[in-house]
């Protein structure tokens, strides 16, 4: 939900209550199942980036619940991370429903110490109690209950178990965990005197002073604007003193510290037996790591992805729904029913003509990308859902140093060949500013969407082997060379390889079907208006005379250059709208004939380059600023031209036959 | 073990430091040549009254001129200067100083046998100080007769499997590490070290490039049971 939709639950004055936990332990799920409503939902951690809003209804009362980015530590150590801590420190839910693995109990009390320490009411939600069992970890819950003084609940949320108890738990009145912990003389000390100094706050101040103790700099604003002064020098220097006393970093300490007793409390909990073996899956996930064996896995997944997307989706299914049920039933139809109803010519030529709303923006979309992106959408799940992403960060890592990122950018890239917009929302995972900027960059630059992919895909899959590598290598070369270029340009160190890799998990076929349902719905509701727009566009331009105009004016670049059609120019105007729009309108051109193989491989190659989509754009604009965004398109643009025409010419100049 | 430092440093024991000091120079002549002689040891520690009380003292005995170890004494020298270079090797090797000599002198007096032992396993049972001499082996060092590598590496010259103990850890991902349970004293297991290591604590599996490796320092889990 939009900020919008926030003030108006605010203005309700309902409840709130949060779902706080580690990375990749389901609570977008349990979200999803609480709410009904879906956020994207994967087996690998981040791909919650940003907070969504969501109603429930229980037995009559009305709660609003928040689902967040997950957190190791509530001491932030990326964005994504301060997001969530700062929500509790914002907002200060009524209650907090903590979702944990059941599997790593260590890791999801390090969590609910903390959240005692703030003050806050929780629920603990052990989840995927069935991988645990699998393993072997079996938890006394009453024994934990009994420890913490809070409500415990075991759920499997994709098998909607322990749901019900769950929703219980919210409703009943919910207490602070009964987790004090002792940080050893200085420390408390410290802290005391940095209590006394804080003013009042919505989680408790005991836990802010332990993070401002512990160094956490994302604090500095908030405080900034609440103190005074010589109040924030006087716990700049407790600050000091304590780290000097304690003579080692006191975040650490104190993350030591929680973990003993996480420890502790782990180890009178959960009683251990033997675990059943998956060899099956076992035996994929070391292949899919193997410095050898993972290569050739790789290889075969691009293979299954071209096969399905490529040669189904493009193929076999734009065959069926453009050329059959438009080209033969829809569009002929169409143009029949509107001959009758609307004589004006104008009209007619508005929706059936040539950049008819309906011959060209519906067909394009529902015809053409629509089949292409289904496919894509529904491959790029799985892979998902299977936790094969990060292990593919793995294998890449040293490719991505090469462009001054380490492996974790694997995450926002893969996710760029789905959606830019997604996937520039997504750097946020990453360490540093530098490391988001260049993510952005060669996302915004070389790293195709699906639609677009897809559309590519399909035209090169009948043009030739040779073309399909040629455009890959001049996409690798341009992503490897201009994140070379930006990594040597950018000051700064790249952040260091760290990623936690799930477990490798079977798909489910409904989170699939869901999460495909979800992605179709909303590249419908985006691409078809803009994709009316820019047929619009087109069609008012053609009408005033202007397109002619235009065509003339790009025809040093685009006949000159690049060696294309004219028309070619239209493909290039509504790719500034959307890039796959764009590549579609060229494989429109290809089926007609309008581009030889040569024409079409440099044209495909340009338009991968050309700039972000508008949706993109905004994205860019959001994350990293209007200056940041311009000034990225003022170098794409040139740099897809130029790349462009230095194909075409070497194609030809050295006379080679796609 | 400061209480020990400032026990050590009351004035009746300024005789043990001086006989400390004196077997000490008496076991690395002997490591170079032969004989040791009165005059030699005399021009090196300039008190020869207090030599002759270590005669006295039944640690060493004077025939000719020539200065030779009584048992007990034989096994206080290999004592001090095994304590002596062990300290050097923990200053060079792990505090990374270069300016250790004197330290290593008061260090070696301070530490108990405890301690002395859970340096040179740390150290991984080091054969020789940093000037190249041998470290006379103690009884920690014999339990590991076989082992040739250092106990205490990094997990790049660690090799696949484990478990391992992690023993200390450097580098800028320390805390990034401790988030997800990664601290001293953690078990881990090495899965693989190509392309990207990957690691796994507990239910949790982390991968990590060399650089992140390098500074985490472990030694192998089954020595802790081999006690």
């Amino acid at each position: 939900m939009s900020t919008k939709g926030k003030k108006r639950e605010e203005a309700k004055g309902l409840k709130r209550v949060a779902l706080i936990g580690n990375p990749n332990v389901g609570k977008s799920v349990i979200f999803g199942l609480l709410t009904g409503k879906y956020t994207t939902v994967s087996n690998y951690p981040g791909t919650t980036v940003e907070v969504s809003y969501g109603n429930i209804n229980l037995d009559g009362t009305r709660f609003v619940l928040v689902d967040t980015p997950g957190v190791n530590n509530l001491l932030p150590m990326s964005e994504d991370e301060r997001v969530t801590r700062d929500i509790l420190l914002a907002e200060r839910p009524a209650l907090v429903v903590q979702v944990g693995d059941a599997k790593n109990l260590k890791r999801t009390l390090v969590i609910t110490i903390q959240l005692a320490e703030m003050g806050l009411p929780v629920v603990l939600d052990l989840n995927m109690e069935d991988e645990a069992r699998d393993r072997g970890i079996n938890i006394d819950k009453e024994a934990l209950k009994r420890l913490l003084g809070v409500d415990i609940v075991g759920t499997v949320a994709p098998e909607k178990k322990g749901i019900k108890e769950l929703k219980n738990a919210i409703l009943e009145d919910s207490k602070v965990p009964g987790l004090k912990i002792d940080y050893g003389t200085v420390i408390e000390e410290y802290a005391e005197k940095t209590t006394a100094l804080l003013p009042k706050a919505k989680i408790s101040r005991r836990s802010l002073a332990l993070m401002i103790l512990a160094g956490d700099e994302s604090l500095a604003g908030w405080l900034k604007s609440r103190l005074e002064g010589d109040k924030l020098e006087s716990i700049e220097s407790f600050r000091e003193e304590c780290a000097l006393k304690i003579g080692r970093p006191i975040g650490l300490h104190i993350n030591e510290i929680r973990l003993k007793k996480a420890s502790e409390i782990t180890e009178s909990v959960v009683k251990k037996t033997g675990e059943k073996e998956h060899r099956v899956i076992q035996f994929i996930s070391k292949i899919s790591m193997h410095p050898v064996w993972g290569l050739p896995l790789l290889l075969l997944v691009l293979y299954g992805i071209y096969e399905f997307v490529g040669v189904f989706g493009a193929g076999t299914l734009v065959g069926l729904v453009e050329e059959t049920l438009f080209g033969e039933y829809l569009n002929p139809m169409f143009t029949k029913v509107v001959d009758l109803l609307l004589p004006l010519p104008l009209l007619r030529d508005l929706i059936v003509g040539e950049y008819g709303l309906v011959t060209m923006a519906l067909t394009y979309a529902i015809g053409i990308i629509l089949p292409i992106t289904t496919t894509f959408f529904i491959a790029f799940a799985i892979l998902e859902d299977s936790g094969y992403l990060p292990r593919l960060a793995i294998m890449s890592n040293r490719v991505f140093n090469i462009m001054g990122l380490s492996g974790k950018a694997v995450l926002p890239m893969v996710l760029g060949l789905g959606c830019g917009t997604m996937a520039v929302m997504t750097t946020r995972i990453l360490e540093g500013k530098r490391d988001r900027l260049i993510a952005i960059f060669l996302l915004a630059l070389a790293i195709p969407c699906s639609a677009q992919l897809g559309v590519i895909l399909g035209m090169l899959s009948s043009l030739s082997a040779l073309a399909m590598a040629i455009w890959a290598t001049c996409v690798m070369v341009v992503l490897l060379f201009s994140g070379w270029l930006a990594a040597r340009i950018l000051p700064g160190e790249r952040g260091e390889f760290f990623l936690e890799i799930p477990p490798l998990r079977k798909p489910t076929l409904a989170n699939i079907a869901v999460k495909t349902a979800g992605r179709v719905t909303w590249y419908l509701k985006e691409a078809v208006p803009l994709f009316i727009l820019g047929t619009f566009v087109l069609f008012v331009l053609d009408k005033l005379a202007l397109l002619k105009v235009i065509h003339k004016i790009a025809s040093p670049v685009i006949v000159g250059l690049l060696a294309l059609p004219e028309k070619a120019t239209e493909a290039f105007i509504i790719g500034f709208l959307r890039r796959d729009y764009g590549a579609a309108g060229l494989f429109a051109m290809f089926e007609d004939g309008l581009l030889t193989p040569t024409q079409a491989l440099v044209s495909l190659v340009t338009i991968t380059l050309f700039i972000p989509c508008l949706a993109s754009f905004f994205m860019i604009i959001k994350e990293r600023g209007m200056k940041m965004a311009l000034f990225m398109l003022a170098i794409i643009t040139p740099v897809a031209i130029a790349f462009g025409s230095v194909l075409n010419w070497a194609l030809r100049g050295l006379n080679i036959a796609i | 073990m400061s209480d020990e430092l400032r026990m050590r440093a009351a004035p009746e024991t300024e005789k043990a430091q001086f006989e400390d000091e004196a077997l000490e120079a008496i076991w690395e002549i002997a490591e170079e040549k032969k004989e040791v002689t009165l005059a030699e040891l005399n021009h090196d520690l300039k008190d020869e009254q207090a030599i002759l009380n270590m005669v006295a003292d039944g640690l060493i005995t004077l025939r000719d001129g020539k200065v030779e170890f009584t048992g007990e004494g034989r096994r206080r020298a290999r004592d001090i200067t095994r304590r002596h270079r062990l300290a050097e090797r923990l200053f060079v090797d792990v505090l990374a100083l270069t300016d250790f000599e004197r330290d290593a002198c008061r260090f070696e007096h301070a530490i108990s046998t405890e301690v002395e032992e859970a340096i040179c396993t740390l150290l991984g049972h080091p054969p020789t100080c940093p000037h190249g001499r041998p470290i006379p082996r103690g009884e920690c060092c014999k339990l590991y007769v076989k082992k040739v590598t250092p106990l205490v590496v990094s997990l790049t010259e660690a090799e696949v499997g484990g478990p391992y103990r992690v023993v200390f850890l450097r580098g800028p991902m320390i805390d990034r590490l401790a988030s997800i349970g990664l601290v001293a004293g953690s078990d881990i297991k090495v899965q693989q070290k190509r392309p990207s290591y990957v690691l796994s604590i507990d239910e949790t599996t982390i991968a990590i490039e060399e650089d992140v490796a390098k500074g985490i320092f472990v030694k192998k889990h089954e020595t802790e049971n081999g006690k």
